[in-house]
């Protein structure tokens, strides 16, 4: 059977990372293709390329035999291939049928309703997709919404389908519901390549996986026969990095204790389910997952920020469940978000003020409600020298300064103040390695003169090398933790690819 | 074929005192366009402007106690603007302030004796806060939005300042809606004997300094500016958005409650149908002219003060029309926009 | 009550609502597409102003209607410009709109028009049409079939956004651009030309609004004669949630109050005439407080859109 689609060759680099390099992809008709890998491993890039929104920089794309011409999503579109991204594109306000019409874009002053509800209504019973033309979309469930936008590129006459991480969204039952539909369009001839970190769904729909990891094409493997310690292997295998230097010291007593947090979204899905560890002062437990899986909430609960549904936290014994972000900060615990620019950082306020943002209400910072500048200016200048900050003084806007620099004014606010807790959820983003290096040098000291640190983080390799004790957060589960010594990588691989889930029997 | 990629790149350089400086030369230069396409000579009527708004000692008072107010309720929309909250209320809160002024000093005018006139701008304080913190509340607590809740609460201030004059409070047989004129004991004392500059000047330049300090050396002024930056950092450090709304909008409600209040109390001595027309619309001007930085709404005020009375006097001198003034300030505005851009309200 | 009595109210109110309706329309075009209609008082204003100018110096009503066209679309274009180009706040913009139409119109009406001073303008104003047949009906003909031209337009106007937004590309479109914009980019249209255009259309319908007063009502301009109008014709929007009958209901209680405020003596009412001229905004503001979060702005209004 000659190929659907055929990518030889792609290479893309952005600056010094290579992206994707010389990826080969082979996709039939009426197949279904898994494309495999953690965060970084190079699957968006790659898909972004056939779609047309990047052009690579070597390689070339064959479709139904024909060259694709390269960055023209209009032209990956007009030949046939469509993709369901993880943002969906649609009006919530409009029905599915107005959504639909809307992305069909034909000439016409008039719009045909009746007919394309129709057609909708055809292809959802073709296809199981169970939409209803006059629903209007915010009504929907995520996994009805995610099926819309199925309908779109069908009816755009998309014969290969991606779907870029459709899962990651929905419940149990959804996940099934899609797998059927995904079942019903191979049948019917069309091709399709799923994206995910999930290692039960692609064995139980897929024919053939892909797996990349750093640029790479690292494994290729029919589905019958292939085995989830294979797949895991082949997604994160690699030899462990050469530990930093540590004292081996016993662990202190427990600092941080989170016992079956649960935590829901605003769309109402659970995102954190039965979350629970133990943290004890002078160690590292880093937990590594997927982004997406409920790494943003716990920290945000653990924190204060987001309100838990049910479980309970404990700091130092006292129960703080109901407690405010503030009065925790008082207790000794500190918060490094992932968003470095939007929250741990007001860009347009100066670096002084950016490390007096969460205690401007103490001292030295202010006395009775009045901002004290001096006061503040001796331990701003002792903690920038202290933490290392390159600038030019601390009146100027923070963002004049460089990611590493911003960061570690962040750490001078959160390390500075000596916390008894710590909570670093992906403290190295978008940093260069020598800030990078930086970062990670300065919590470990903290952890070494007695902090509890929980570290979490995407990055596989950094999870690795900082962990004294390492586990895996997927779907808003914590499981596997074990101290250092101990790792599996292989089922480090397996827990984060969401093996315990109970994601579609065989 | 997108609009922006016919339009030219951005004809703004320099900094920020200098961008407004630049929209206020350009909308000059087309008014004067404006003037010429009606046979006159812009320069002769600039020039008449200016005599007219400082040409006499008379005339620089009457330009004075034009400012104050305009600085007063300019200054409390340069702070909410600041903290990201778009209260276009200030025309309904001055109505209310002069309002709750007129009644103490109409009513206490025997019983309170000397104190009658701090009690009236102390009323025209609460008149002018209420107001504000009951469109406040309707916009937090049922998610109005806070432009709506202000411009709807404008028109009913109004009128129930009409309702007064046409009722309760109007003076009997005086052909025009006002109230019977205050008693001496209310009068707003002046700033010079034997003049019409009142105090208000002072007042206003004082509230001007002191929104400066607060904005800038407070706890407080720290996060109304956290809250006007960033809406996720001010969740992170704590800081609660319904509590910094509250607080501008009384704030602000106060700022124009003291320029109701030293309106009636101060220049009319009576509340009269109409004394506060545009001057809240004129305030969200000015402080948008002023960057939203409390220290410039004191020139900004007094720009456009003096440019009124200028140009009433140049109308009245060589008979170009007065309503070239709003076309000044309005270009000006609308540059001063253009030249921030971006959303206009975080500067 | 006296029937003659009714029927002089209900009059009144349809007078007084169709300046409103035309705007309201024009404000629904440019909300829904994503820019908040503070603008619509300059845009009504510019329109009654070029519309009076535009008859008086060509002697010609249909060179007036055109010219309140241009006016009040010069308004929009300002908005437009502004607000697409410079990315300047909607909100404040439209105030500024407002105040430079207010100026403009004065001073020019003096200094272009008039020598110095208010020229006397007296425009013949436009006449009712009665409808053959239709305007017969005893009381439903007087009401709706003997209306002048514009008024007619008024409710067209109704009949023609709603058709447009249902059932057309154009409104899917332009919905969607105030709704999403991202949505529409991915279909391949920019919503901020959408945007712009909505800005244009919306204004050439303040601009007719302005006309109903000056050409139709009135029959001469005077400054700032607007009033407001164009504030009440946003709050008729938004209490009408942004749908033409929904505004047109709002419109018309905008209408009734002010009739019914003109004729308290007459109907005996024991309520002051302010009192009842507060009406439609306690009832705007009481709608949108019981909305609450639910009311349905349209999501992505005076919010930039940035493609990247």
């Amino acid at each position: 059977m000659t190929a659907l689609l055929e990518m030889r060759g792609i290479s893309k680099a952005y600056g010094s990372v290579q992206a994707n390099a010389g990826i080969d992809l082979t996709v039939t008709a009426g197949s279904i293709i898994g494309l495999l890998g953690e965060n970084g491993s190079g699957k968006s890039t790659l898909m972004k390329i056939l779609f047309g929104m990047l052009r690579p920089d070597q390689g070339a794309i064959i479709f139904k035999d024909a060259e694709l011409a390269p960055g023209s999503p209009r032209e990956s579109l007009r030949a046939g291939i469509g993709m369901i991204h993880q943002h969906f594109t649609l009006v919530n306000a409009m029905t599915v049928a107005d959504n639909v019409m809307l992305a069909l874009g034909d000439a016409g002053f008039w719009l045909d309703r009746n007919g394309v509800a129709e057609r909708i209504t055809q292809l959802s019973r073709s296809y199981g997709l169970g939409l209803d033309p006059d629903t209007v979309v915010e009504n929907l469930p995520l996994g009805a919404r995610q099926r819309v936008e199925i309908v779109k590129a069908l009816m755009r006459g998309a014969d290969l389908l991606v779907l870029d991480e459709p899962t990651s969204i929905l419940s149990p039952p959804e996940i099934e519901g899609l797998i059927g539909v995904m079942r019903k369009l191979k049948a019917d001839g069309r091709a399709i390549i799923f994206i995910t970190h999930k290692l039960g769904e692609v064995l139980s729909v897929c024919d053939e996986v892909v797996v990349l990891r750093d640029g790479k094409v690292s494994g290729r493997t029919p589905v019958a026969g292939a085995t989830r310690q294979g797949l895991a292997h082949m997604m994160v295998g690699r030899t462990l990095a050469e530990p930093p230097q540590r004292a081996s010291r016993a662990p202190g007593p427990e600092r941080l204790v989170a016992r079956n947090l649960s935590a829901r979204d605003s769309a109402g899905l659970a995102r954190l389910q039965d979350a629970s560890f133990s943290l004890r002062g002078g160690e590292v437990l880093a937990l590594a997952g997927i982004d997406g899986n409920g790494q943003q909430e716990l920290c945000d609960t653990l924190a204060g920020l987001f309100p838990a549904l049910a479980g309970t936290i404990l700091l130092d014994g006292t129960d703080v469940t109901g407690w405010s972000s503030k009065t925790r900060l008082t207790a000794g615990l500190a918060y490094i978000p992932a968003d470095r620019s939007g929250t741990s950082l007001v860009q347009s306020m100066s670096i002084a003020d950016n490390l007096a943002l969460r205690d401007v209400a103490q001292e030295p910072f202010s006395r009775f409600g009045w901002l004290d500048a001096a006061g503040a200016r001796t331990l701003v200048e002792q903690r920038t020298r202290q933490f290392g900050v390159r600038m030019a003084g601390s009146d100027a806007a923070i963002g004049t300064l460089s990611g590493g620099n911003q960061q570690k004014v962040v750490l001078a606010r959160e390390i500075g103040r000596e916390p008894g807790v710590l909570i670093a959820f992906q403290p190295t983003w978008g940093l260069d390695p020598g800030a990078t290096r930086f970062v990670v040098d300065t919590i470990l000291a903290l952890r070494d003169r007695g902090g509890a640190v929980l570290y979490i983080s995407s990055e596989l390799d950094e999870v690795l090398s900082v962990g004294d004790r390492i586990g895996v957060i997927c779907e808003g589960r914590i499981a596997g933790i074990t101290d250092r010594a101990d790792v599996d990588i292989v089922r480090l691989g397996l827990l984060m690819a969401g093996a315990q889930s109970q994601a579609a029997a065989a | 074929m997108t609009v922006a990629a016919i339009m030219p790149r951005s004809p703004w350089r320099g900094g920020l005192a200098w961008r407004v400086i630049q929209s206020v030369v350009w909308s000059l230069v087309i008014t004067g366009i404006l003037i010429l396409m009606a046979g006159k000579n812009p320069l002769v009527a600039y020039q008449h402007i200016v005599l007219g708004a400082f040409g006499s000692w008379d005339r620089v008072i009457v330009g004075l106690n034009k400012a104050a107010p305009y600085m007063l309720a300019g200054v409390g929309v340069a702070l909410c603007f600041r903290g990201n909250v778009a209260n276009m209320g200030s025309e309904g809160q001055i109505a209310m302030g002069g309002l709750a002024a007129s009644i103490v000093a109409l009513i206490g005018a025997g019983a309170l004796g000397a104190l009658v006139l701090p009690a009236a701008i102390v009323a025209g304080i609460f008149g002018g806060a209420a107001w504000a913190a009951i469109a406040a509340a309707i916009n937090l607590w049922r998610g109005v939005h806070e432009v709506l809740v202000t411009l709807m609460m404008n028109f009913i201030a109004w009128l129930i300042v009409a309702e007064f004059l046409h009722g309760p409070l109007g003076e009997m047989d005086a052909g025009f809606p006002q109230t019977p004129m205050f008693d001496n004991a209310a009068w707003l004392p002046k700033l010079v004997a034997r003049t019409d500059l009142h105090i208000g000047i002072v007042l206003a330049v004082l509230a001007a300094i002191a929104a400066h300090g607060v904005l800038w050396h407070t706890v407080i002024g720290f996060r109304w500016r956290l809250a006007g930056a960033s809406d996720r950092a001010s969740h992170y450090a704590g800081v609660s958005r319904a509590r910094s709304v509250l607080g501008l909008m009384i704030t602000s409600g106060v700022l124009s409650g003291i320029a109701g209040s030293i309106e009636v109390l101060g220049v009319h001595y009576r509340l009269i149908e109409g004394f506060s027309l545009g001057f809240g619309f004129n305030a969200i001007a000015i402080a948008l002219l002023a960057t939203l930085k409390p220290l410039w709404v004191i020139p900004a005020a007094l720009f456009f003060a003096f440019l009124e009375t200028g140009a009433l006097s140049m109308q009245r001198q060589i008979g170009i029309p007065s309503s070239l003034v709003l076309v000044i300030q309005g270009l000006s505005l609308i540059f001063v926009l253009c030249a921030v851009g971006r959303g206009g309200r975080k500067v | 009550m006296d029937a003659a009595l009714t029927i002089d109210f209900l009059s009144a109110t349809v007078r007084i609502a169709t300046p409103i309706l035309l705007a309201a329309m024009g404000g629904i075009l440019i909300e829904r597409a994503g820019t908040f209609a503070v603008g619509l008082e300059g845009m009504m204003l510019s329109g009654a102003f070029f519309g009076v100018v535009g008859a008086y110096l060509s002697g010609s009503i249909v060179m007036g209607l055109l010219a309140a066209c241009f006016g009040g679309m010069l308004f929009g274009a300002i908005v437009a410009v502004a607000t697409t180009r410079f990315d300047t706040e909607h909100m404040v913009t439209g105030l500024a709109a407002n105040l430079l139409a207010l100026g403009f119109t004065s001073f020019a009406l003096r200094t272009i028009v008039g020598r110095g001073q208010a020229p006397v303008i007296h425009i013949p104003l436009l006449q009712p049409l009665p409808i053959p047949f239709l305007a017969d009906i005893p009381v439903i003909g007087t009401l709706l079939f003997r209306q002048p031209p514009l008024t007619y337009l008024a409710f067209v106007a109704v009949a023609a956004i709603a058709v447009f937004l249902r059932r057309t590309r154009g409104g899917l479109l332009l919905t969607a651009s105030g709704e999403n914009p991202l949505a529409v980019f991915a279909a391949g249209t920019d919503p901020i030309r959408t945007r712009f255009v909505a800005l244009l259309g919306g204004g050439v319908l303040a601009g007719l609004a302005g006309a109903v007063l000056s050409l139709q009502q009135i029959g001469t301009f005077t400054d700032g004669m607007t009033g407001g109008r164009g504030y009440m014709a946003l709050a008729a929007v938004i209490v009408g949630r942004w749908l033409p009958l929904g505004t047109l209901a709002g419109c018309l209680m905008f209408g009734a109050t002010e009739a019914l405020q003109l004729r308290v003596q007459a109907f005996n009412l024991p309520v002051s005439s302010y009192v009842i001229q507060m009406v439609p905004y306690l009832a705007a503001l009481l709608v949108l407080a019981s909305l609450g979060r639910t009311a349905r702005m349209p999501a992505a209004i005076g919010q930039p859109f940035r493609r990247d």
